[in-house]
């Protein structure tokens, strides 16, 4: 028996099919992948050690750039781990507000991971229809928040402002064209063989040791483990509406891309029921002087669930006016290394970017 | 009233075990205080026994005035729903603490982040030395004695020309003779 030359392969960091600044080591024979490991380190800017340089309220600046694509979650689970420290109460209004950005927030990430799924699999056209849709929801976030993709819009104690005149019915209007959008992407991408067959029965997360794996989110539910924050814990207002948290079978790279199809038709669901039912009122609890303001000595571990998965900030105060110690979980931890180096062995070459795109990894939560 | 049963069962059960201090925080969340050499037993315990089988997280916080690092193992059992933080303090000098990537692969990560930026050591732990630092030879930098200024100002040097911090566009407009209209110079450094 002829043994095959084992060579090493680096895909990453400057390749069009890596979901940021990552390196993923192969080592191959032919196209098989033998073992993978991940290297990281090409984006630290020490945002962790920033943080704790600053007051209470300064790092929300640094927050947001945890996750380019998605960074909403970031700002809400820090301000809800400040809140727990402090016992600060934060008006219903303000809670469906929150909620509405972060089913907007969801929908765009969704939207452009439309793009990086389709687009690893050669289907260019699907991404160039997501990224202009992701468009509409920025315009809503730019209207709402003055910035498209960081917003630093959730402050502890409620929202910075609120609803800007006329925003709830372009809301709805946006949701409806969305929504009427999304049978056209059925058609290209989950009706299209190419992506079937590119997508089923690889990148497979086994059932029974997905949650040991410390696998979360879409990627989890996708095994049909039916996990999710906002129902086990829920917070802002997702206890006060009515949505389902669909799951799949097989833990594929397919049945990810179902599940995500499916939370998107629930996002616009949620994004209607709380512009329908949020009280009139207060959207925000005005914190004291940012340069004075000190927060109780202790720590809180907050969790939020985000379009990848669980993000947790383990937040820690000594009762000055900057955190001792803001410890970053983002669902890309676990699913950007360990998950990923497993699931990895055995793949072709040719679908590494494919079932990491499947994965929602996004590097600068791993090196923070 | 909130009823917090579950969480005292699962505390009273960890105590008695180990022998250990704890308290219930709120609803859904327990904290355990352990020496560190029965951290990774009362993890075993509450993963193989008590269904907590998922590792949300382990946070590191350096508490340089004690002389101590904090470890805080974050367990989450999918069928309770409860977090409990198992804590521990260990000494800042020679740092070690008890590898547990053998109970949960993903604490690997964690372990070579806090031996990369804490300098904490575990014994036994397999993996690229280098982590998310290339060519690092300083003191671990989450450390809080680590002096980023000094460092900045020791490794980093203005560019030619840029040693007075001056205004580049402040500069280039004297120049070339361009008026900076008033809105534009408030922004300015003078």
């Amino acid at each position: 028996m002829v043994r095959e030359k084992e060579t090493t392969l680096y895909i990453g960091p400057q390749h069009p099919g890596i979901t940021g600044n990552m390196m993923v080591k192969l080592k191959v024979t032919g196209d098989t992948i033998v073992s993978a490991s991940t290297h990281v380190g090409y984006l630290h800017r020490a945002f962790e050690k920033l943080i704790e340089r600053r007051n209470w309220l300064q790092s929300f600046t640094i927050l947001c750039r945890f996750c380019v694509p998605e960074p909403d979650p970031m700002e809400l689970t820090y301000a809800r781990a400040v809140e727990e420290l402090e016992g600060r109460e934060v008006p219903e209004r303000a809670e469906y507000i929150r909620t509405i950005v972060m089913e907007l927030a969801r929908i765009q990430a969704f939207l452009l991971w439309y793009g990086g799924q389709s687009g690893s699999a050669g289907l260019y056209l699907v991404g160039q229809w997501s990224v202009g849709d992701r468009n509409y929801v920025l315009d809503l976030f730019e209207d709402l928040t003055g910035g498209r993709i960081y917003h630093m819009y959730i402050w502890p104690g409620g929202v910075r402002r609120d609803l800007p005149k006329g925003w709830k019915d372009k809301a709805l209007k946006t949701m409806d064209y969305l929504e009427k959008r999304l049978d056209d992407y059925d058609k290209t991408l989950f009706d299209n063989t190419i992506f079937q067959k590119r997508a089923q029965g690889i990148g497979v997360i086994p059932k029974d040791k997905a949650i040991e794996w410390g696998v979360v989110g879409a990627p989890l539910r996708g095994t049909g483990i039916k996990h999710d924050v906002r129902i086990d814990e829920p917070y802002c207002a997702y206890d006060k509406l009515d949505f389902i948290v669909p799951t799949q079978e097989g833990g594929d790279v397919w049945a990810r891309a179902l599940v995500r199809r499916q939370e998107i038709r629930q996002s616009i669901s949620i994004i209607r029921q709380a512009l329908d039912k949020m009280p009139e009122g207060d959207f925000y609890n005005k914190v004291p002087n940012p340069m004075k303001w000190t927060v109780p000595a202790g720590y809180a571990w907050a969790k939020t669930e985000s379009v990848r998965g669980e993000v947790g900030f383990y937040v820690e105060s000594d009762g000055s006016n900057k955190p001792r110690r803001v410890h970053v979980k983002g669902a890309a931890y676990t699913h950007g290394v360990t998950v990923l180096e497993k699931i990895l062995k055995g793949q072709n070459i040719a679908d590494v970017s494919f079932i990491l795109n499947s994965l929602g990894v996004c590097p600068p939560e791993i090196e923070r | 009233m909130v009823n917090l049963d579950k969480e005292n069962k699962i505390l009273e059960t960890i105590k008695t075990t180990f022998n250990v201090e704890g308290r219930v925080i709120r609803k859904n969340r327990v904290e355990i205080n352990a020496k560190k050499d029965i951290v990774s037993s009362i993890l075993l315990f509450a993963k193989n026994q008590q269904g907590y089988i998922h590792l949300n997280h382990i946070a590191c916080v350096d508490w340089l005035e004690k002389g101590k690092f904090e470890l805080s193992y974050i367990i989450w059992s999918p069928t309770d729903k409860i977090t409990i933080f198992v804590k521990t303090l260990i000494d800042r000098e020679k740092a070690e603490m008890e590898n547990i990537d053998n109970i949960w692969d993903q604490a690997n990560t964690y372990e070579r982040e806090f031996r990369e930026m804490y300098g904490i050591q575990f014994p036994g732990l397999v993996g690229d030395f280098e982590f998310i630092l290339e060519d690092w030879d300083e003191m671990p930098p989450m450390r809080r004695d680590f002096d980023t200024n000094a460092y900045a100002e020791k490794t980093f040097y203005q560019r030619p020309g840029r040693e007075d911090a001056k205004d580049v566009r402040e500069e280039l407009t004297k120049q070339s003779g361009e008026v900076i209209p008033d809105f534009a110079k408030k922004y300015s450094r003078e």
